[in-house]
């Protein structure tokens, strides 16, 4: 049962992997470096591209930064920290709305029409914010402002 | 071993395509499932998410629109003279989707270290979240 069990799994790995089906039973393998080989292998030339998976890290990054510029806005309240902020809550807002759009909004068109909304949203978003640092008080000192209240 | 003929992206858009051909009804889904905490949380940190995002797009285009200067609009405010605990619920109300979805988001940064997954350490950690929001938003809404 054991050597069935790791041939299964290694097969539907192997699958995930790879992207392929098995036109043909695999070897029986269960030697242990053969495996390790088999599975840690670089994927070929024509593996599907990485860009999905580098997309999910920048999200964590973009959040990890969010999450700093918080106290930064607290401790060293000025310009670099209020461009700073609308980069990032723009971008770490667009995203985050983009998810939103692919899991509700559903046919070809809609997506369309609902993502190209997204874009002039957040263009202008990042346009406005960035207009209000270089005319008007800055973020930092408008949050500090209006909790002065 | 034989490259597979459909990437998931386009095997996710045939799905589509053929449902909606089809005009199949859909289970239902939220209006027969049991609510739970992490449920609940999980759709309050969209929810959250989302109102904040057009809360920043809607000051961003007053920025744009608006003629004067923030000061101008803030003494605006002052005049109307509100009473301390409005002034205190306004706070509040600013502050706790921004706490909690902060909060949350540590939460969902831990999840993808790939920690704090079992049934228990979910709901311990859901708990704790809200706490922390309760306790921040207080916090920030009295400064």
């Amino acid at each position: 049962t054991c050597i069935t069990y790791s041939w299964f799994c290694f097969t539907v790995l192997q699958s995930k992997i790879l992207l392929t089906r098995p036109i043909v039973a695999s070897p029986i393998t269960f030697d242990r470096l053969t495996l390790t080989r088999q599975i840690h292998t670089p994927p070929d030339t024509d593996a599907p591209s990485k860009a999905a998976s580098l997309h999910w890290i920048s999200e964590r990054v973009v959040s990890v930064i969010l999450l700093g510029l918080f106290p930064a806005a607290y401790v060293y309240p000025g310009p670099v920290v209020d461009y700073s902020l609308a980069l990032i809550l723009t971008l770490h807002g667009h995203w985050g709305l983009y998810q939103v759009i692919t899991d509700y909004v559903h046919g070809e068109a809609s997506v369309i029409v609902a993502k190209g909304f997204l874009h002039v949203l957040s263009a202008m978003t990042f346009t406005g914010l960035c207009y209000f640092n270089y005319t008007n008080v800055g973020i930092c000192k408008a949050v500090a402002m209006l909790w002065s209240l | 071993m034989v490259p597979m003929a459909t990437t998931a992206k386009e095997e996710m858009f045939q799905f589509w395509e053929k449902n909606t051909k089809l005009n199949r009804p859909m289970s239902p889904h939220v209006s027969v499932y049991k609510w739970s905490l992490p449920m609940m949380m999980s759709i309050t940190h969209r929810g959250t998410g989302v109102a904040m995002s057009l809360g920043i797009s809607c000051f961003s285009l007053a920025a744009l629109v608006l003629p004067e200067q923030f000061p101008y609009y803030l003494e605006l405010v002052k005049s109307l003279s509100l009473g301390p605990v409005l002034i205190y619920s306004a706070k509040f109300a600013l502050a706790f989707p921004l706490s909690y979805h902060t909060w949350n988001g540590i939460r969902h940064l831990v999840w993808d270290m790939g920690k704090g997954f079992k049934m228990l350490q979910v709901y311990q950690s859901g708990v704790l979240v809200l706490a922390l929001t309760l306790l921040s938003s207080a916090g920030l809404a009295a400064m």
